[in-house]
């Protein structure tokens, strides 16, 4: 027995329509609809460990802005971005904030880590 | 405890107020918004009239002509923009020309200076964009269109320059009466405003109002008025205003250029029961662009900016309701007041204060204020200023060189100067320096305004409103929202 | 006397910045760009989300981070910026630039050239006259996504989305992560309006209803938005009797357009195309006015944006070169859309470089078709199969100079999609 799966490739804009075929066992045999390697990969694990990057803001004291952009590192378990909000939600940083600078190591047990996505200067 | 309180800050009751701080007189006026213009004189057509249109020998009539010669001499005494633009009504066959000629005779009547049948090719000459079905037009050259934002916080603002005092968000709750049925003032959600003479300037509620009083002598019925407004872009597509040939439907649809240069038109005349609906309806917005295209084929509506209502208070006599009651003793009624309301009310004012001194000369004195300070300034309008007024401005003061609103070109230092003024909402700031009113409808500049009111008032930003009640353009913070709401999953 | 300035960019978003590089790069001594805001980087400082620069930097990054990338370039480059500065006035007779800021008032600038990069704003909801009442909570997709991404407020709690644009898609997810509820998507028309992986990704993995061929009918509510009417549409847009449906939320959410934001553009007298909403240019992105140039969401509203930025490149090295009196007038070949084609940028091909001509197709074609540019003699300077062509997807067309000259005496080109039978 084997199941198909279809989606659309998040990786780049293209969006591409894929579809996978599993055999039953849930191993992958076969993606079709994709036009880079990018998206077979991608196919693979999101039938398998379907991964978001995760994008939001912080609050920030004494700050130019009172919140600063933050995004996961890499892309997180998808399952697990309600909890990384919630995460996200509590922790507040002070300025100066760098770009690339790690907020939160290995967010939620993810292995990944929440980093700054802009340079914030102190008022 | 005030002499007179007056119901209603339109552009009415703000006329009346003035008026009668000519005087030594204690005067409050509430109005139930948060910010002024609200009703009818917000959403209207903002023409003053020639006053060829009203039957000689009704109320109206009196008021037209007069009013509209005062308007011409307030523009300046108020810094308000008027365009002396002149309006023309349009026929487009026999019938409608024979009633031209009707019209014509009752503009002599009733002293409107210059009015005059010309040919439709003559109006073309003057308006190229109108139809070419119009076969004549009744030209009238002392009408106008005045900038009615500017025009009520002008009348209010003088009022209050003379000592007059304004309690916005106050709602007039009932009347309170003495002992012997006379006047002792009115009873508000803000407490009590004891006073000897009661106005009544309610406009839609003026029916309502008037029966506190045991006056239900008439009706009234809520009128609502669709409209269109187009971009200013439009500026010169036609020059002036443009009215339809009145039929048993009412005046009809009219074009006009507002007095900032936005092409508009309506309205409908639909009635309801409600009076403060203002929504606008598939409807009532087919029939207006049916009815601009008649006039102007080639109406831009792809240019619209915005669509808005406004609901004017008609009467079943059609006729203004203005009288002083026998009982109770000291209240007024100027109700009913719709069009030619706006054009009216500078003389309608006039004869309220005689009225006053006629009848309540035992309940107050109407002893003449020396101090009456006639001249308003309008805060400084950086679009219409030249480079070295705009330089000299920002050389003295910084904050008019920082744009807020993109669209109509309106600096900080405006919208600061509207707060000063008594500024509370972001439509408030609008009505007052127009931040918000051009092509994008606030899109970039009302989350300036709100900072700035903000930070101005010691408010925090989500507590700012769009036009008070409960109209807060924020719910509050993000991650306090997420950490405090159901996070949905 | 007015200070000596080679090229003056207006607009410090991915386009300015880029044409600020160009310049530089060229050879331009006195580069300046002039930006409202306090800060650089225009609308991408609030596009939080990654999904930029795959192309440019091979991964996606957020709209700070590719802003970033870029404005150390310019600051490597000796680009001059200042901020807190707005143009509010271009005379066109002698292309004089006035700007205001609180420090140094209003000022007048004579640049040599000028580079038009102000980008684009979003089509308010007066352009869709939608009847009902005026309560507060209804944004475009753009004026929440600042509050939320750079003020830190929330517009509301339960929203409605209006228009299928990538910023109402974003915003639709944003919402989500930040603890309120979608109660949907509505478009009008048949087909979405944005990226298919952002439907995917910001909609469908959180369960939000996109509803095509659907849009609000009517607004709810006297000072807070209470509820908005939907109905389904017929092929003629208009709302289908028995359809309506009532919808509660305190938010609406608009993201029914972008539109080039050309004030200035009029001002200084430059052409606008009646369709792109920008100004007519040519392949050096010049406008009609000689010496004043144009890229990126001013011209024509691009998908992606290393386009704006390899437009703005391309504007900025021009604009250094009519500075330095290299740009001559070249020959002007207009170019001409096919049937299927809604709008397009440049218009004009002068064959002086290699260029790229950005198109939209008016209808969806879901099969294989073509992309083309044709001479009117007969040549054919560029052909590429496709998979399929949608509104929603900016094609391009690649002129090669070379090939151009060869086809000998052009008057005009023609650009095309179509079905390949």
């Amino acid at each position: 027995m084997t199941s198909e799966r279809k989606f659309i490739c998040v990786s780049c804009p293209l969006g591409c329509g894929l579809t996978v075929t599993l055999d039953d066992s849930g191993e992958v045999t076969k993606v079709e609809g994709n036009t880079c390697a990018r998206g077979e990969s991608y196919a693979r694990s999101e039938v398998k460990d379907p991964r978001r990057v995760f994008a939001s803001t912080v609050r920030v004291r004494g700050g130019k802005l009172p919140v600063c952009p933050v995004r996961s590192k890499t892309p997180a378990p998808k399952g697990k971005l309600f909890d990384i909000t919630r995460a996200v939600a509590s922790l507040e940083v002070e300025a100066p904030i760098k770009i690339g600078q790690v907020l939160i190591h290995n967010v939620c047990g993810t292995d990944t880590d929440i980093v700054a996505s802009r340079d914030l200067e102190a008022v | 405890m005030y002499d007179i309180v007056i119901i209603g800050a339109g552009i009415t009751g703000s006329s009346i107020a003035r008026e009668l701080s000519k005087y030594h007189v204690k005067i409050a006026v509430i109005d139930k918004a948060s910010e002024l213009p609200a009703g009818a004189s917000r959403a209207n057509s903002s023409m003053i009239h020639g006053g060829f249109d009203d039957k000689p020998g009704t109320v109206k009539a009196k008021f037209c002509v007069p009013g509209n010669k005062l308007w011409h001499k307030l523009k300046d005494i108020l810094d308000v923009h008027l365009d002396e633009c002149g309006s023309y009504v349009c026929a487009f066959n026999d019938d409608e020309t024979k009633h031209l000629e009707e019209l014509l005779q009752q503009g002599k009547a009733n002293g409107s200076a210059g009015v005059e049948i010309i040919s439709g090719d003559e109006l073309r000459k003057k308006e190229p964009n109108v139809s070419p079905d119009i076969v004549a037009a009744l030209w009238s050259p002392e009408a106008g269109i005045i900038n009615n934002f500017e025009a009520v916080n002008a009348m209010i603002e003088s009022a209050r320059i003379n000592g007059a005092e304004l309690f916005l968000e106050t709602v007039a709750t009932g009347l309170l009466l003495d002992d012997s049925g006379n006047i002792r003032g009115i009873s508000t959600n803000k407490g009590d405003f004891t006073a000897k003479i009661v106005i009544n300037a309610g406009g839609v509620h003026s029916g309502e109002i008037a029966s506190w009083a045991g006056d239900n002598s008439f009706r009234i019925i809520p009128t609502k008025g669709e409209y269109f407004l187009l971009d200013r872009a439009t500026k010169g597509f036609i020059h002036s205003f443009l009215f339809s040939c009145p039929s048993k439907a009412g005046k009809g649809i009219t074009v006009l250029q507002t007095a900032e240069g936005n092409l508009m038109s309506g309205p409908t005349a639909t009635e309801q029961l409600d009076p403060e609906d203002r929504s606008t309806t598939p409807e009532g917005l087919a029939e207006v662009l049916k009815g601009a295209r008649r006039l102007v084929p080639n109406f831009p509506v792809n240019m619209n900016i915005t669509t808005f209502a406004g609901v004017r208070a008609n009467t079943e006599s059609g006729d203004f309701e203005i009288s002083a009651l026998k009982h109770p003793h000291g209240f007024v009624n100027v109700a009913g007041i719709k069009s030619p309301g706006f054009t009216s009310a500078p003389a309608i004012a006039e004869y309220i204060a005689d009225l006053l001194k006629e009848e309540f000369s035992d309940l107050v004195t109407f002893a003449p204020n020396e101090k009456f300070i006639p001249e308003r300034r309008n805060i400084p309008r950086f679009l219409y200023m030249d480079m070295a007024g705009r330089k000299a401005l920002a050389e003295k003061d910084s904050s008019y060189a920082q744009i807020v609103c993109r669209c109509e070109t309106v600096t900080e230092g405006q919208v600061l100067e509207a707060i000063r003024r008594g500024a509370r909402t972001v439509s408030a700031v609008k009505m007052i320096t127009r931040a918000g009113t051009g092509r994008c409808q606030g899109g970039f500049c009302c989350p300036r305004v709100a900072e700035i009111l903000s930070r101005e008032l010691g408010i925090p930003l989500d507590e700012i409103t769009r036009h008070g009640g409960d109209s807060k353009l924020l719910v509050g913070k993000t991650k306090e929202f997420l950490l405090k709401g159901a996070v949905s999953e | 006397m007015s200070e000596r300035i080679d090229v003056l960019i207006i607009g410090a978003g991915p386009a300015g910045v880029a044409a600020g590089i160009g310049a530089k790069r060229e050879g331009a001594e006195r580069v300046v760009v002039i930006e409202r805001d306090w800060d650089l980087g225009g609308i991408l400082q609030q596009c939080i989300h990654p999904g930029f620069g795959l192309r440019t930097f091979k991964e996606e990054l957020t709209g700070p981070e590719y802003m970033h990338r870029f404005i150390q370039q310019a600051h490597e480059a000796g680009v001059e910026f200042r901020t807190n500065t707005m143009v509010f006035q271009i005379d066109r007779e002698n292309n004089t630039v006035w700007t205001m800021n609180k420090e140094r008032g209003i000022e007048s600038l004579n640049p040599s050239a000028i580079v038009l990069t102000m980008g684009c704003r979003e089509r308010p909801l007066g352009a869709i006259r939608i009847p009902g009442t005026r309560p507060s909570g209804i944004y475009t997709a753009g004026t929440a996504q600042r509050f939320v991404n750079m003020e830190g407020y929330m517009p509301g709690k339960r929203a409605v989305i209006l228009g299928s644009g990538d910023i109402g898609l974003i915003m639709a997810r944003r919402m989500i992560w930040e603890g309120a509820t979608v109660e949907g998507v509505y478009e009008v028309m048949s087909w979405p309006g944005g990226l298919r992986r952002n439907i995917a990704q910001c909609l469908d993995d959180y369960g939000i209803p996109f509803h095509l061929r659907t849009t609000v009918t009517r607004i709810h509510g006297q000072d807070r938005l209470k509820g908005v009417t939907v109905a389904e549409v017929d092929d003629h847009m208009t709302p289908v009797k028995g359809t309506e449906r009532f919808v509660e939320c305190d938010t609406l959410l608009l993201a029914i357009g972008l539109i080039p934001e050309n004030e200035l553009s009029r001002m200084a007298g430059v052409d606008i195309h009646p369709v792109t909403g920008g100004p007519v240019v040519d392949d050096l992105l010049q406008t009609s006015n000689p010496g004043i140039f144009a890229a990126g969401n001013v011209v024509i509203v691009y998908d992606l944006v290393d386009n704006v930025s390899d437009e703005g490149l391309i504007a900025g090295t021009n604009a250094a070169r009519f500075a330095a009196g290299k740009i001559s007038s070249a020959k002007r070949i207009p170019v001409k859309g096919g049937e299927n084609v809604r709008l397009y940028s440049p218009q004009i091909v002068t064959g002086e470089t290699d260029s790229t001509i950005f198109m939209r197709v008016t209808h969806p074609i879901e099969k294989a078709c073509r992309v083309f540019a044709v001479t009117d003699n007969g040549t054919e300077l560029y052909t590429q199969r496709l998979r399929y062509a949608r509104p929603g997807e900016m094609n391009e067309v690649r002129i090669n100079s070379v090939k151009l000259k060869e086809s000998g005496n052009v008057s005009n080109i023609t650009i095309d999609i179509q079905e390949v039978k």
